[in-house]
């Protein structure tokens, strides 16, 4: 009996069973709902069995209609956040930095943070229409909010001391800011950029379920419309997707740029 | 080279300075209003931005004629009825899967997966299940409301200080009384700041199903009128939403502060 | 190579109002060039004001602060400051800190790095120059501040308790390796403290300051033979003799405090 074998397989075994340990739930739940939908226990139109779910999925995959959605869903959702991220850093830092901006752009920050944004898709869809651009432009009003008010907390919490320890060093105020205070303030920062993602697709799903125009949003409740219920969970797993992805990019791209916290 | 800011208010009587005090606060809504009553009519065309006097009118109209009453009664019904569930499932299944390891290993899974969807995602299912309505709403609400919750009283939970439960332990308390005598009002002020964060989420999450799956409540009112072309009334329905909103959340953080006397 | 500093007439009042507060009050003193002066007094008595107001983050009431006869305006690369939490940049690894006042000052490339090696290795920290703050411990870390505030060389230091987060081996391992640090290089130093043994171990003169609102209450000279070990030094008669001067001096300050 060699010793070193035994060793090895205990510890693949452990891990299995951590790994079991932390799904079974998941994996139970599943087993469950095929069983469920096969047998016909739920009607149909409430919860077709699993493997019609995924069947329905691999053909909108493989028509191409399902990454046709998703790219329009990321394309709106993307673009807006990419706007709202350059205009709230700018605005929120310089409002922390400068009592003039502050003035001017506080009460828009003060108004804007109650605002159920959602409650303005209509007023966006009279403004804008119901194009692509609408939603963008939704997108980046919407998600200005919370990157805004981060930049600007985050900015104002810079530890005076690092200021003052690159004030004695020779630093002017105007390299201040680009080599102390952003760095400084980049934590809080991302954070805000952490809470606006998925603000920016709850704002274009309910956009497309409300105004159509294609997306996942629109995929979905089309589904519902047409009594297509497959359908309406293959969006959902795509839109899971999707959001599993974006957050582990972001938590990647944080890790990345905070490698020194 | 700053000097001190001087607070020039100061010099007045203190009561002054609260009634001072409170229109400074209010200044950035009057500046907001005024902004607004010169674009609208000026740069853009009144049925695209109706001034903010016949928006003015339109609320005091709406609810002279009741009309808004009913509206507004669904939609703080749906979220009121949404978040106290998620409030209460939120904090126990929060606490559970923080002193429990059996109940976190077959939670978190599920957690896991569903944070990152949005759950309005979720309102075309919902109309599946449950149909254009009430119980559509409260559902999307309470989904959208029991993650940050459940967060909340999670970590609250998990970093109750030990010495608390130490204490109660040599004085005598059993398992169960330590769970509600020591670790739910040790984990209150942490779980308010969930909800605290849940209530602006909840009011998104209405609206998002009230434009959706509704033919009743505020959202369904702001989507009808902007489809008939009753513009001052959908800015209207707007503003009354907002405000309320706006209302919850300081109401709830009045009512945090008196309950919450001992921190 | 002087620095000198004068302070004359000095003022610091915060607030307005109901809530106006007077930190420091007409303190005149003098500092030589090359100097090591201590400032010790009790807690509320303006000696961290004093620092900053030296250092020119704070702007004086009253009154005028000179160095080498031309008052100061803000803050300059000619006083440094180590600071009692490190005020380390976090983003950036320790030969980063370091360099980062030679960097602000166009020197180049290459001679910022020898720079930057000589005050790495006379705090004993080579070795360690590719790691983050966060990697490092509370004595390395205020061995970063203080190679860091070294490094562009300003006439006049500034420590506001740089020792006072660290326990007493360290605290004790750290000021021998100060005192050597600044007989090398013969700077001006001023150095904030609450502890009176090394207040009075390691400066020439310890300026003592009263309670609230802070001035100067007496100046003591320590006239000690450093010329032995630590343990001769401080196991000395001249030493506690200075000290005791010192502590006593400075319990006056304290007599009405409330104690438990």
């Amino acid at each position: 009996m060699d010793v070193t074998a035994d060793a090895n397989r205990g510890l693949d075994l452990s891990r299995f069973v951590e790994i079991g340990k932390s799904v079974y739930s998941l994996v139970i739940l599943l087993v469950l709902w095929e069983v469920v939908g096969q047998l016909g226990l739920i009607h149909y139109y409430f919860l077709p069995p699993l493997s019609d779910i995924l069947i329905r999925f691999a053909e909108l995959t493989l028509s191409g209609e399902m990454l046709f959605n998703a790219y329009l869903t990321l394309q709106r959702a993307l673009i807006g956040l990419a706007i709202a991220s350059v205009l709230g850093v700018i605005v929120g830092v310089l409002s922390a930095r400068n009592d003039i901006v502050d003035w001017f752009f506080d009460p828009i920050i003060k108004i804007g943070y109650p605002v159920p944004i959602i409650s303005l898709i209509p007023v966006f869809m009279l403004w804008f229409g119901i194009g692509d651009i609408s939603k963008i432009i939704m997108v980046a009003v919407g998600t200005f909010w919370p990157v805004a008010v981060n930049a600007r907390e985050s900015t104002r919490q810079v530890e005076t001391n690092l200021i003052w320890s690159a004030q004695m060093m020779g630093t002017s105020d105007r390299r201040l800011l680009w080599r102390v205070v952003m760095p400084a303030a980049l934590p809080g920062i991302l954070t805000g950029f952490q809470i606006a993602m998925p603000l920016s697709l709850i704002i274009t799903f309910v956009f497309e379920m409300v105004a159509g125009g294609g997306g996942l949003g629109a995929l979905e409740i089309q589904g519902v419309r047409s009594f297509e219920s497959a359908q309406v969970y293959a969006a959902i797993i795509a839109i899971m997707l999707i959001g599993i992805g974006l957050d582990r990019i972001l938590r990647f791209a944080r890790g990345r740029l905070l490698h020194w916290t | 080279m700053r000097y001190a800011t001087s607070r020039s208010i100061e010099v007045l009587p203190t009561p002054v300075q609260g009634v001072v005090n409170t229109i400074i606060d209010w200044i950035p809504l009057g500046i907001v209003v005024l902004v607004w009553e010169l674009v609208s009519g000026g740069i853009v065309a009144t049925d695209v931005l109706p001034a903010p006097a016949t928006v003015g009118a339109e609320i005091v109209e709406l609810f002279v004629s009741g009309e808004v009453f009913s509206h507004l009664f669904i939609s703080l019904f749906r979220v009121g009825v949404g978040l106290g569930l998620s409030i209460l499932v939120g904090v126990l299944l929060g606490v559970g899967m923080a002193r429990s390891d059996p109940v976190e290993n077959f939670f978190d899974i599920f957690l896991s997966m569903t944070y990152p969807i949005p759950k309005t995602a979720l309102v075309p299912l919902a109309i599946l299940w449950l149909g254009v309505g009430t119980k559509t709403a409260i559902l999307i609400v309470f989904l959208a409301c029991l993650l940050p919750i459940v967060l909340n009283a999670y970590n609250a939970a998990e970093n109750v200080d030990q010495n608390l439960v130490w204490a109660a332990q040599m004085m005598g308390t059993d398992e169960r009384s330590i769970l509600y005598k020591i670790v739910f009002p040790a984990t209150i002020p942490e779980i308010m700041t969930g909800v605290r964060q849940a209530v602006p989420i909840a009011f998104i999450a209405l609206v998002s199903a009230e434009l959706i799956a509704s033919n009743a409540g505020m959202g369904y009112l702001i989507l009808t009128s902007g489809q008939i072309g009753n513009y001052p009334t959908m800015f209207a329905n707007i503003v009354i939403i907002s405000a309320v909103a706006f209302v919850a959340v300081r109401a709830f953080e009045e009512a945090r502060g008196r309950l919450l006397v001992w921190t | 190579m002087d620095g000198r500093v004068t302070i004359s007439g000095l003022e610091k009042v915060y607030g307005q109002g109901a809530e106006r507060t007077k930190a420091i009050e007409d303190l005149n003193f003098e500092v030589d060039g090359g100097e090591f002066v201590s400032v010790v007094g009790p807690s509320g008595c303006g000696k961290s004001t004093l620092l900053y107001l030296i250092a020119g983050f704070l702007d004086a009431t009253e009154g005028t602060i000179s160095v080498d006869g031309d008052p100061i305006n803000g803050p300059g690369t000619d006083r440094g400051v180590v600071f009692q939490d490190y005020a380390l940049f976090p983003w950036r690894t320790v030969y980063e800190n370091v360099t980062y006042g030679l960097e602000e000052d166009g020197v180049p490339k290459d001679e910022r790095q020898n720079i930057a090696q000589k005050y790495i290795d006379m705090v004993d920290l080579d070795g360690f120059e590719d790691k983050y703050p966060k990697e490092l411990s509370g004595g390395m870390k205020q061995r970063v501040g203080i190679a860091r505030t070294l490094a562009y060389e300003p006439k006049i230091l500034l420590m506001d308790e740089p020792f006072g987060a660290l326990d007493q081996p360290l605290r004790e391992s750290l000021q021998d390796q100060l005192l050597d640090i600044w007989s090398d290089l013969g700077k001006t130093a001023l150095f904030i403290t609450h502890d009176v043994e090394e207040a009075v171990y390691l400066s020439e003169r310890v300026l003592i300051m009263t309670r609230h609102p802070g001035t100067k209450k007496t100046v003591a000279e320590i006239d000690l033979d450093r010329s032995g070990s630590r343990e001769e030094i401080v196991t000395s008669d001249d030493f506690a003799h200075f000290k005791n001067d010192v502590w006593k001096s400075l319990h006056e300050e304290t007599q009405t405090e409330v104690t438990l």
